[in-house]
């Protein structure tokens, strides 16, 4: 059944070709059909399309993440070109939106129609390795002599056991993106502590009634962290092998409430946020509409890139502490992972070398304002001083945390408990009430995976 | 290919047979070939049939019967938990607080407008000259033609919070208050915009095809109703709709199924994709239990209970439109 799906997967795009592939395209079909019912499809369920093997030439299906890189394709070209020269073999990369690539992740794997390299974000990769779906990379990071070369966070996020399911590629640190000129209009400067922040944007409320000082969006998980962090909280902490979620403790309330509280009781946000993604922030951002937004480090490129009117007019600041100091936020980032159901595994990994070291991780990096994965190159764009890198620089280097490590909580990202929680709480639901339906819902995820 | 040479022996076998052992060869041989015709004929059509329907639904059930997750997927290997995922499902309050009530107040209300809406259109189109016929027609089938997922997007373009085109009128009118309106945030008001995508969406073919039945009611008929002193009401309800029956069957069983399991207008709308405990259907809760939480049992029997409640359904529609001996 295996051997089936495998070669099944390779095929994909050319259903009803052969009467020789007519047993593996019927597997296809049925597969495929099943999940139709199962799930009554989705976005994406059939796209998902393998690489077709066209005349026995190597190709490799390269799947990426879409709007990280403004300038992917022109890099993508590039990159094609690289690895043909090098290894004779063509690449096939197809985007995919980070909204839906979880879910297009698992109904690839569902349907054996996995890529044979992919961006994987850093949350998802001990999950889907766990699973079996992605090969493990210990032995050939060993061979390659690049194992003490990795940034640490990154390595943890993809380590399961012994194993390594994920080739650092980039990483990324969320912090505040504002409008230079509108502080300047209302006269206040970048805040180093939560009162300050609330008093920046009621200042901005009074001068500048049009916009909106400091949107909330409710389907933003990464927006909360900081809170829940910079107030002594935790997500979840690990007691002898079991997660248990501690957002109810009394500072992950206060901070969830805080943060709730500059939208409800400063009003600095928009009751639409409630229902807004972190897309939607960098939005209405772009249209001018917003004053400051919590914003990745690779987000400023493609904002000045959608609004070439804000240029000089952006800049950024780490999200401050309670009382000073900086809170953390989640260092996040990608993965590049070969698939266990990709039959050019060595062929992969050569390209997953050529992307994530040398060159080609650099010119990413700089092209994307994403920092590399791996330590050298990190270190050196650290020390930039442009005022849209430098920020989160610091917001990385000196406060970046991690999401739980753990497969499990892949399952609690997949069942938006934190997007729930708090655009509930934006709705009116009180924070105590919220936070224990959120913590009984991770506590549940946490233990029937254990 | 096998299942064509099989038959294909079959078919030559019994009139090899007969010409050896039958003194009337020629009509035994036709009576074997009769008997396999029909279902030779209808091979093609049961191979499709089994493959795309009745193995998935095997399949479904079978998922639904085991504990179920990504690994179990990636193996291949099964782990059978008997009824426990129906025991979860069932007990789940969650069920019949919101997963429940959403699905089936949804679709009756989106089927009654979407039957009423296409009715009225069909019985518009049917007044008309074949000229103005020709462009109203052409205007709603390109509702009709509009991809769901387009479709959803333009609604929610429309009722984004804030600036959307539809909130600002509704502030203009002094319905609702654009600042503060988040039409996706209660469930009604959820509901209510994907009401209006999924009528706007199924109302055409409704028309169309109460338009084919309409065309062959007989002029003299209505005609002979009118000299009888029948109001339009009266002769809807007593010469239209009795001789429309079977075709007000068909859409209405056939709405009810596509409104019992919408999903994509669900999902893509904001909140819908599970952030929004409250407006899960049943369509989207599978989904989300499937792919989301990789919990493919729970969500194989969301599915069965999708399955079981629309061949209920369909089964009492058909039993009340026509009379036992009509079916």
């Amino acid at each position: 059944m295996n051997g089936l799906l495998c070669r099944a997967r390779r095929k994909g795009n050319h259903m009803w070709s052969t009467s020789r592939g007519a047993r593996r395209t019927a597997a296809t079909l049925l597969a495929v059909s099943a999940l139709a019912v199962a799930g009554c499809g989705g976005p994406g369920a059939g796209e998902a399309g393998g690489s077709g093997d066209s005349g026995g030439d190597r190709a490799l299906t390269v799947w990426i993440m879409e709007g990280t890189n403004p300038d992917a394709r022109p890099f993508f070209d590039e990159l094609s070109t690289a690895f043909r020269n090098q290894t004779g073999a063509t690449l096939d990369v197809q985007f995919v939106s980070w909204a839906s690539a979880h879910d297009k992740f698992v109904t690839s794997i569902a349907g054996g129609t996995t890529p044979d390299v992919a961006e994987v974000g850093t949350t998802w990769t001990g999950e889907f390795g766990e699973a079996g779906a992605l090969a493990d990379l210990a032995p050939r990071v060993q061979e390659a002599g690049l194992a003490n070369g990795l940034v640490t966070g990154l390595t943890e996020a993809g380590t399961v056991g012994d194993a390594l399911y994920g080739m650092p590629w980039y990483a990324g640190v969320r912090s505040i993106v504002y409008r230079t000129d509108v502080f300047a209009e209302a006269g206040v400067t970048p805040p180093t502590t939560w009162e300050e922040l609330a008093a920046a944007g009621e200042k901005i409320k009074a001068a500048r009634p049009d916009l909106i000082p400091f949107p909330i969006a409710g389907d933003n998980e990464y927006g909360v962290y900081p809170f829940v962090w910079g107030a002594g909280g935790e997500i979840a902490a690990q007691n002898g092998g079991t997660w248990t979620s501690t957002l109810d403790s009394p500072q992950a309330r206060q901070g969830i409430q805080f943060y709730a509280d500059l939208a409800l009781k400063h009003g600095l946000s928009t009751p639409a946020a409630a229902t807004w993604k972190e897309t939607d922030l960098q939005d209405s951002f772009s249209k001018g509409q917003s004053a400051m937004i919590i914003s990745g480090s690779w987000t400023p490129k493609a904002i000045l890139e959608a609004a070439p009117d804000l240029q000089g007019k952006i800049g950024a600041f780490p999200i401050p502490g309670p009382t000073g100091g900086l809170s953390p936020s989640f260092l996040g980032g990608s993965h590049l992972s070969i698939f266990e159901g990709s039959p050019n595994q060595d062929l992969a990994w050569q390209l997953v070398q050529l992307m994530s070291t040398g060159d080609f991780a650099a010119k990413w990096g700089s092209e994307s304002s994403f920092f590399p994965g791996t330590t050298a190159l990190l270190q050196q764009a650290a020390q930039s001083s442009d005022p849209l890198v430098a920020p989160f620089a610091k917001q990385m280097v000196d406060a970046g945390r991690s999401v739980p490590v753990t497969p499990l909580y892949g399952q609690v990202q997949g069942k938006k408990t934190i997007p729930a929680m708090m655009s509930a709480i934006l709705g009116g639901t009180p924070v105590d009430q919220a936070t224990s339906t959120a913590v009984a819902e991770m506590n549940q995820i946490f233990a029937g995976g254990a | 290919m096998t299942d064509v040479v099989t038959t294909l022996r079959e078919r030559t076998r019994p009139g090899r047979g007969a010409a050896t052992a039958g003194p009337r060869p020629g009509r035994s041989r036709r009576g074997g070939t009769r008997a396999l015709r029909p279902w030779l004929l209808l091979a093609p059509a049961l191979l499709v049939m089994g493959g795309l329907l009745l193995y998935p639904l095997v399949r479904v059930v079978a998922i639904s019967l085991q504990d179920f997750g990504l690994r179990q997927l990636v193996s291949g290997r099964t782990n059978w938990v008997g009824l426990d995922n129906y025991v979860e499902l069932l007990g789940n309050a969650d069920l019949w607080r919101t997963v429940l009530p959403n699905t089936v107040v949804f679709a009756v209300v989106a089927v009654a407008l979407t039957v009423v809406v296409g009715t009225l259109v069909a019985l518009l189109l049917v007044r008309l000259q074949p000229v103005t016929r020709g462009i109203v027609t052409t205007a709603i089938m390109l509702a009709w033609a509009i991809p769901a997922v387009t479709g959803t997007y333009v609604w929610v373009f429309l009722f984004s919070p804030g600036d959307g085109l539809a909130v600002q009128a509704l502030d203009a009118l002094g319905l609702a208050d654009a600042a503060t309106a988040n039409p996706f945030a209660s469930r009604v008001s959820f509901y209510g915009v994907a009401t209006l995508n999924v009528v706007h969406h199924g109302f055409p073919f409704v028309a169309l095809t109460v338009l084919a039945g309409l065309l062959t009611v007989p002029q003299e008929i209505t005609e002979a109703a009118i000299v009888d002193g029948a109001g339009a009401w009266r002769r809807f309800w007593s010469v239209t709709f009795p001789m429309l029956r079977p075709v007000f069957a068909v859409v209405t069983v056939l709405s009810t199924i596509w409104d019992f399991k919408v999903f994509t207008q669900i999902y893509l709308m904001p909140g819908g994709d599970g952030v929004n405990r409250g407006v899960l259907n049943l369509g989207t809760w599978s989904y989300v239990e499937s792919f989301a939480q990789n919990r493919y049992g729970l969500g194989a029997a969301i599915a069965v209970l999708l399955t079981v409640l629309l061949l209920l359904i369909t089964v009492a529609y058909l039993r009340l439109l026509f009379k036992e001996d009509e079916l």
